[in-house]
């Protein structure tokens, strides 16, 4: 054990002299700067600001006796996000179990104690494993996964909206904006790609133009643009400004979701729509049930990193006055009595988006794995 | 005797480039129909031209009383009439191209639901009993990567008949095979023809091609150089191109 130890660090560590001095400078460099960190959370940190501000973090200035509106929202976001992750990785008991003891640490950690809160987030694991379990173990589900998911956004809408879409906030402003942008998408991203492939040269253009200029522009100016826009557009109603930025998100992303498809489109054999035209299908049949299914399994990798880029983007709502995740977080340090906490808040943002970013990229993989086994 | 297929002074260009020169040639029902060339002679063309998908420019085309519509007329749409002959037309191709997320039984059944309209029972009972002609009725729940080569085509073959077809067209169907799968599948071939199936197949398998053949139709260069009986055309092409492709191909 010893011995290959020291095999390995000589090999790999001291191979070269070069190796040896970078060995003997980064190695102590990095355990210093972990001693450092460690240190300051263990000790010099005052870690009891991030209960405090929990509910801000979570849903903004939302009222706080209407927060169960807030939980609804995230019991429907936890059963949509298991049944999607189920229809690729099947559940198990154990991994089930070790997301709940997960979940318990991290209530321990952060110190959630309101026992009303408690049981909304053990309702929302148990929807969640629910969703996950159900969508794994009856195949014949995959097929309302689609469908479920919009019933379910618009779900809700329908609950959060009475006290004021102004009023959202926090990371559940984050993920809603991420979950929004990325269904809805989805089948405009699909069109544009079969418009951009279009035998009518005035649809072809059309989505051609629409997709390169949104790809040649900063999603800030988008999401900004249609702010300002829709007011003038649609005068007789009034968008809330959650509404408008969700908007801007589709908007922009959509021309994304476009190109990626449109790359799955090409991956798939010329051959196979000649057979089925040879067959006598319809081009709607052809490009539905033959073309389709086989692009967007080629690109289901790159489309859940671009969810991730939505949910990473998501902190630019601040131009248009929204309070997303991070913009709760400065605004909680805005507050003169907590003025010192700035590195605890930031630490706090930093380790959940690292964690819900970890968590998009884990399935991910998982999901290109699922994959690979079925392009039989 | 009644055509299916009855091309007349069919030409085709890839820009300026000729590919099919003055095709005149009917096939009757009930015939088989063998089309040889050397490689890139035009003969795949030839026959992709009967179900439409290559456009011709000009001459013309009628495949089961309907008229293919020529290129400048189908920018214009004359779907109806390419829609009308593609059901009565099979074909099976080099590469199989069975579709890769669905099953043996799927694949067979998709075209006569969306197409024919039929219930998905009755599409059922077809693929199983046409599964079980080609001699793959076990393999009904797999996917086409699970299979062999040979047992590919023999699905693509089965694919086609499902839409009761009225001609058959294959392109170069063993070009894509190994050796001991070829046999296979010229094997279902050859029962189709006796079967009384309208064939125009596209082929490099000289020994099949004489068993099969009512007639061969030789390409060179996108013209028709000869139509024969094969009797008469292994054993004394008259043309002198098509009597050195058989001296070249007939060494091995």
């Amino acid at each position: 054990m010893m011995a290959t130890a020291l095999k390995w660090s000589r090999h790999n560590l001291f191979g070269k002299p070069f190796d040896a001095l970078l060995t003997l400078t980064v190695v102590p460099g990095v355990l210093w700067l972990i001693y450092e960190a460690v240190a300051w959370a263990l000790s010099t940190a005052q870690w009891d600001i991030i209960p405090q501000s929990m509910r801000v973090l979570m849903i903004g200035v939302f009222p706080a006796d209407q927060v169960w509106r807030t939980w609804v929202a995230a019991m429907i976001i936890a059963a949509l996000t298991g049944a999607a992750l189920g229809s690729v990785f099947a559940f198990r008991v154990r991994h089930a179990g070790f997301l709940a003891v997960a979940l318990a640490a991290l209530v321990v950690a952060t110190g959630v104690s309101d026992p009303g809160n408690l049981l909304y987030l053990a309702a929302s694991l148990a929807l969640f494993i629910g969703g996950w379990a159900l969508t794994s173990r009856v195949p014949f589900s995959h097929k309302f996964l689609m469908p479920a998911c919009f019933v379910g956004l618009i779900a809700i809408f329908a609950v959060m909206a009475p006290p004021g879409a102004g009023l959202w906030g926090g990371l559940l402003l984050s993920i809603l904006l991420t979950l929004v942008t990325s269904i809805v998408t989805l089948p405009i991203g699909i069109l544009l790609a079969f418009g951009r492939r279009s035998r009518f040269s005035s649809v072809r253009w059309i989505c051609t133009a629409y997709i390169e200029v949104m790809r040649s522009v900063p999603l800030i100016m988008v999401v900004y643009w249609i702010w300002i826009l829709m007011p003038v557009l649609t005068p007789q109603f009034d968008f809330a400004d959650v509404v408008r930025g969700m908007i801007g998100f589709t908007v922009f992303y959509a021309a994304y979701v476009a190109e990626y498809v449109r790359s799955g489109l090409q991956a798939v054999p010329r051959g196979q729509t000649e057979a089925a035209r040879s067959l006598g299908m319809s081009e709607f049949d052809i490009n539905r049930s033959i073309v389709l299914p086989q692009a967007i399994r080629v690109v289901v990798p790159p489309l859940v990193g671009n969810v991730l880029d939505i949910f990473n983007n998501a902190p630019l709502v601040f131009i248009i006055g929204l309070t997303d995740f991070l913009r709760a977080g400065q605004m909680i340090l805005a507050n003169p009595q907590y003025g010192d906490r700035t590195y605890e808040v930031y630490s706090f943002l930093f380790v959940t988006y690292f964690l819900v970013g970890s968590v998009i990229t884990f399935v991910a993989r998982k999901l290109e794995a699922h994959l690979a086994r079925g392009s039989r | 005797m009644d055509a299916i297929v009855e091309m007349k002074g069919l030409n085709k260009f890839y820009g300026t480039h000729h590919v099919l020169k003055d095709i005149d040639l009917s096939v009757s029902r009930g015939e088989v129909v063998v089309v040889l060339g050397a490689s890139g002679s035009g003969k795949s063309t030839l026959i992709r031209c009967v179900n439409g998908l290559e456009m011709y420019q000009n001459g013309s085309l009628v495949v089961d009383g309907y008229h293919m519509p020529v290129e400048a007329d189908r920018l214009l749409g004359g779907e109806k009439e390419l829609a009308a002959i593609r059901k009565g037309v099979g074909m099976v191709f080099q590469q199989f191209n069975l579709f890769p997320h669905k099953t043996v039984t799927e694949n067979i059944t998709i075209a006569p639901m969306r197409v024919r309209k039929k219930s998905k029972e009755e599409a059922e009972a077809t693929a199983l009993k046409l599964l079980d002609r080609v001699g793959l009725k076990a393999h009904a729940h797999k996917y086409p990567a699970q299979l062999s080569g040979g047992q590919q085509q023999r699905v693509a073959i089965a694919r086609s008949l499902a839409m009761e077809p009225g001609l058959m067209l294959f392109d170069e169907p063993t070009s894509a095979l190994d050796p001991e799968m070829i046999g296979e599948v010229l094997d279902v071939i050859r029962e189709l023809a006796a079967d009384g199936m309208t064939m125009m197949i596209v082929t490099h398998e000289m020994g099949f091609a004489r068993d099969v053949a009512d007639r061969i139709v030789y390409i060179g260069q996108g013209s028709i150089l000869e139509i024969s009986e094969p009797g008469p055309f292994f054993d004394n092409p008259r043309n002198d191109r098509a009597r050195t492709f058989l001296a070249r191909v007939l060494k091995h």
